[in-house]
């Protein structure tokens, strides 16, 4: 580690599940904002010990939906009842009956890409590095070893003070993480 | 923090002694305005449609109970077992409707038209066609099958599930698997079949592929929402309480979500369709249903069975929240109405009525059946005691015993 580099974050390294969550819910209860946990695989009941909210991804795939079901009815109506008017069966030049199946669709395609959509921009993705993957003990994140991390961007960070909040949860390997 | 919590979690008992009697009282008032519908001849038709509306509401708790129980069977899920038992207790309650069924049996020859032609031999092209199935014999063999199948698998299912409760027996669940195999196969044939014979052949003219789904639909949702209700409350009198957590409670609503959107799918694509294809063998079905108050009714069930439900159970945090209480109640009043929808323009084509008979069979009919649920719960344990699945549903891990074995002639624990 150079002396010149900005720090990223602390890195505290845990062997089980179970220390992560203790730990998780120490960090949460000590008010930090920007940190995250790693793990190999989905713990049942870390977004709580993180006290995370739900996403907001739903809202952008509402909204991606509300969009596609109005793009469909106008443009079913721009085309049939205005545009180009064709009269079949002597039905109605719009009825909301006709355009539904093909709104639908359009409800659920754009609410498929206002989730993904969402989903990339909540989480700022793509992008073509993250300060961790510098990190050499991280690579262990997709093998056995369970991780946290919390920037030194939040306002609660202090050097000393956040590695003394990270002792205290047991952990054997905490590492400053270079920018 | 989690914010929200299910609103039973903490808090303690309901005092419901001054209820307890309410079954009871409900059935004898409606049992005797119903007895005054069924003697005067003036009455007799209104009293025949009131009691087929609710035997069919009643018919779609015992076959929503039934679903659940087969569905957790064929997933093999550990989820739904605290719930298994009051789904196994609605399903058993199919046989009591087998003497409901007695009135519907006698005015048959009045509610459906059919009947009536085929006794006189009026020539009739629609009938001509259907007449393998819609023929008098076959009316009452299609009964007395369905009810013999549902009584057959209900009781089955049930008794097995009962037989781990003392035994704790894997057999038991291979048992209630395979049952549910043929079940699954039975539930879709028996349910197409009387939905057809009781409600759909009022007006046998119809065609309709969808139909039996769409009442299967309405079930499953009014079922998963009575669902949500019994297990919320046994959750807060005690019975649950250790055993139905935010998981159970969290599906439950994700599924009575899903089945929301299901039944607005296939009652959309069932109208859909008649429309698009403009046909007077059909329409003329949907023609009588937005006459008068129809209108409104079509209305309610669009926005009452579909958008409002659809918008509150949205959010992923309601599914745990008590909107589930008013949405559950609900539920009934729009399962009611959609039945409604279904059975009574033929009586009442000028636009809906609310007839003091629907009240009364509706009470009589319920209230027994609340009676004799509620008799079924009192004799059985309120969730299943043994289930092998038990521990992974309540998250915890139990080795298996080969591994334990394992463990210990290799020396012990590592």
């Amino acid at each position: 580690m150079s002396e010149s580099s900005k720090l990223y974050g602390l890195i505290a390294e845990f062997d089980t599940p179970a220390a992560l969550m203790h730990a998780a819910e120490k960090v949460r209860d000590s008010g930090f904002r920007k940190w995250d946990v790693f793990t190999p695989f989905p713990v049942h009941g870390m977004d709580k010990a993180m006290g995370m909210r739900n996403s907001k991804v739903g809202w952008f795939s509402f909204i991606g939906g509300a969009t596609g079901y109005l793009t469909g009815m106008l443009m079913i109506w721009w085309m049939n009842a205005v545009d180009y008017a064709i009269p079949v069966g002597g039905k109605p030049m719009f009825s909301p009956h006709g355009a539904f199946p093909p709104s639908y669709e359009l409800t659920i395609l754009f609410g498929a890409f206002g989730a993904i959509l969402g989903m990339l921009f909540l989480n700022r993705l793509p992008r073509l590095h993250h300060p961790l993957l510098k990190h050499k003990r991280f690579a262990l994140a997709t093998h056995d070893r369970f991780f946290i991390v919390i920037e030194t961007s939040d306002p609660k960070f202090s050097g000393t003070d956040t590695r003394k909040l990270l002792e205290s949860t047991g952990s054997k390997h905490i590492e400053g993480v270079e920018d | 923090m989690s914010s929200h919590s299910n609103p039973s979690s903490s808090a303690t008992p309901l005092d419901l002694s001054k209820w307890r009697p309410l079954p009871m009282r409900l059935m004898v008032v409606g049992g005797v305005l119903a007895l005054i519908g069924l003697l005067k001849p003036d009455l007799r038709e209104q009293f025949a449609f009131s009691w087929l509306l609710s035997f069919m509401f009643f018919l779609s708790l015992c076959m929503g109970g039934w679903f659940l129980v087969l569905l957790h069977h064929l997933f093999d899920a550990s989820w739904s077992v605290p719930i298994r038992r009051v789904n196994e207790n609605l399903a058993c309650q199919v046989r009591w409707l087998i003497p409901l069924f007695l009135p519907i049996a006698l005015f048959a020859p009045k509610m459906y038209p059919w009947m009536g032609l085929s006794l006189n031999h009026t020539p009739d092209h629609a009938l001509h066609a259907k007449e393998s199935l819609f023929n008098i014999p076959m009316f009452y063999l299609v009964s007395i099958g369905c009810f013999f199948v549902w009584w057959f698998f209900t009781t089955k299912l049930r008794f097995w599930s009962l037989e781990q409760d003392r035994t704790g027996s894997a057999e038991c669940t291979h048992r209630m698997r395979k049952l549910s195999y043929f079940g699954i196969f039975s539930f879709a044939i028996t349910v197409t079949l009387a939905v057809i014979m009781w409600m759909k052949s009022l007006q046998h003219q119809w065609f309709s592929t969808m139909y039996a789904v769409y009442f299967f639909a309405g079930s499953v949702w009014l079922t998963i929402a009575t669902v949500y209700l019994i297990t919320l409350l046994l959750k807060r009198q005690g019975p649950l309480r250790e055993v139905m957590q935010e998981t159970q409670f969290y599906f439950l609503g994700s599924l009575l979500f899903a089945f929301t959107v299901f039944y607005a799918y296939i009652h959309f694509s069932q109208y859909f369709i008649i429309w698009n294809a403009n046909i007077p063998e059909e329409t003329f079905w949907y023609v009588l249903r937005e006459k008068g108050s129809w209108w409104d009714i079509g209305m309610i069930i669009i926005f009452g069975h579909f958008f409002l439900p659809f918008l509150v159970l949205l959010r992923i945090d309601v599914k745990l929240s008590w909107l589930m209480i008013p949405v559950g109640i609900w539920a009934w009043l729009m399962h009611f109405i959609d039945l409604s929808f279904n059975i009574m323009p033929i009586i009442h084509p000028d636009g809906f009525v609310l007839h003091w008979l629907d009240l009364a069979c509706f009470a009589f009919i319920g209230g027994f059946m609340v009676q004799r649920y509620l008799k079924d719960y009192a004799a059985y344990p309120p969730y299943p005691q043994k289930d092998p699945r038990f521990s992974e549903t309540m998250g915890i891990h139990v080795p298996p015993v080969s591994s334990r074995e394992a463990a210990s002639a290799s020396g012990g624990a590592k």
